[in-house]
């Protein structure tokens, strides 16, 4: 990348370094390597938010095109949020696909999950079935997307109750992410859980 | 690279380009904007929309049609060679460079300033202003009016 890529890229790094939001913990880019294609990116959970307390960790891949098409940027973090997909970590945001325009730069992008983090779109989903609890039950929601929080991004909370029913899946055989997404998709109904882990 | 325009050889570049690459070309030329001739090397990439990237050769006649109108339009907005006497446009925030004694400057309706060739590219791809995001054909034609 001899281009405007690169050449981008090393200013909005430093740009980033310097920023409010980077002195205040909020946000944080590093480099992957040293030719500027690829970088790890880091926002805080929002305070007040199932999200809160987590620190979150992003892939963000610079196509050559850039700044004339967005970075692609994926969660490296497992998270419970229905613009982002709970298995890949696909992100759903209108400035990372057809909103996009040259001007932005990383810390926008940042900024901006950040912000879908605080104020998520169930209507316009990346995963249909966090979107369908959000919408469906909010607070069965809210627990799990704490729960993954705490055990994927640090975060305060733990809830015996769910760690227990992950367990009873564990002693079946099964491996615990796997028990968690099953049970976070049935709503913590072990029964049904177990069901969709057999068949 | 974000060039959508590679080939240096190709009549349509000068419309971008202007007299910086490639020869001019009569107007005539210029219109002509079917399939470069079989022969030559690289062809052209064009972005008929924002996400679809194609071969010069590969377009459907409404997409050719599209971007002849787009190069139209975008060689209807106002250029200039950055002097230092403007105070308000510094640096260009597609490729977050100061502004250069001699670089070509095209303006926007919205009144934001870049370097022709980055914000050609952009225009390409997307008819809108990369600051503000104020659409820039809605604008022109307000221009057109007024003028
Ligand atoms: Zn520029
Ligand atoms: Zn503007």
């Amino acid at each position: 990348m001899t281009n405007i890529a690169e050449a981008r890229i090393r200013r909005e790094f430093k740009e980033v370094v310097k920023s409010d939001e980077v002195a205040a913990c909020n946000i944080k880019v590093e480099l992957v390597n040293d030719t500027f294609n690829e970088l790890r990116g880091e926002i805080a959970g929002p305070p007040d938010t199932p999200y809160a307390g987590g620190q979150f960790h992003l892939e963000i891949k610079i196509p050559e095109t850039y700044p004339f098409n967005p970075p692609i940027v994926k969660f490296l973090t497992k998270i419970w949020h229905p613009n982002i997909s709970s298995v890949t970590g696909a992100i759903c945001l209108d400035i990372l696909k057809d909103q996009w325009a040259a001007a932005m730069t990383l810390r926008t992008v940042l900024l901006s999950l950040q912000a879908l983090l605080a104020a998520a779109e169930p209507d316009d989903p990346q995963d249909a079935v966090v979107a369908q609890q959000y919408k469906e039950n909010h607070s069965i929601f809210e627990k799990t997307a704490r729960h993954w929080t705490a055990v994927y991004a640090g975060g305060p909370k733990s809830y015996p109750d769910l760690d227990s029913k992950i367990l009873s899946l564990k002693t079946m055989g099964f491996e615990e992410h796997q028990a968690r997404a099953a049970l976070s998709s049935k709503g913590w109904d072990l029964e049904r859980a177990t069901e969709y882990l057999i068949n | 690279m974000g060039n959508c325009l590679k080939s240096p050889n190709t009549d349509d570049i000068s419309l971008l380009r202007g007299s910086d690459a490639g020869p001019e070309v009569s107007s005539e030329q210029s219109a002509n904007m079917g399939p470069p001739p079989p022969y030559q090397e690289s062809i052209p990439i064009y972005h008929p929309s924002p996400n679809v990237s194609r071969p010069a050769n590969q377009l459907t006649e409404e997409e050719q049609i599209k971007i002849a109108q787009r190069l139209g339009l975008i060689n209807h907005l106002p250029t200039g060679v950055f002097d230092g006497t403007s105070k308000k446009a510094k640096e260009c925030c597609i490729c977050m460079e100061e502004f250069l004694l001699g670089d070509m400057l095209r303006f926007l309706p919205c009144m934001h300033t870049y370097h022709k060739d980055c914000i050609d590219d952009w225009l390409m791809r997307s008819f809108i202003c990369p600051s503000c995001l104020e659409p820039v054909d809605a604008a022109l034609l307000t221009t057109y009016e007024t003028s």
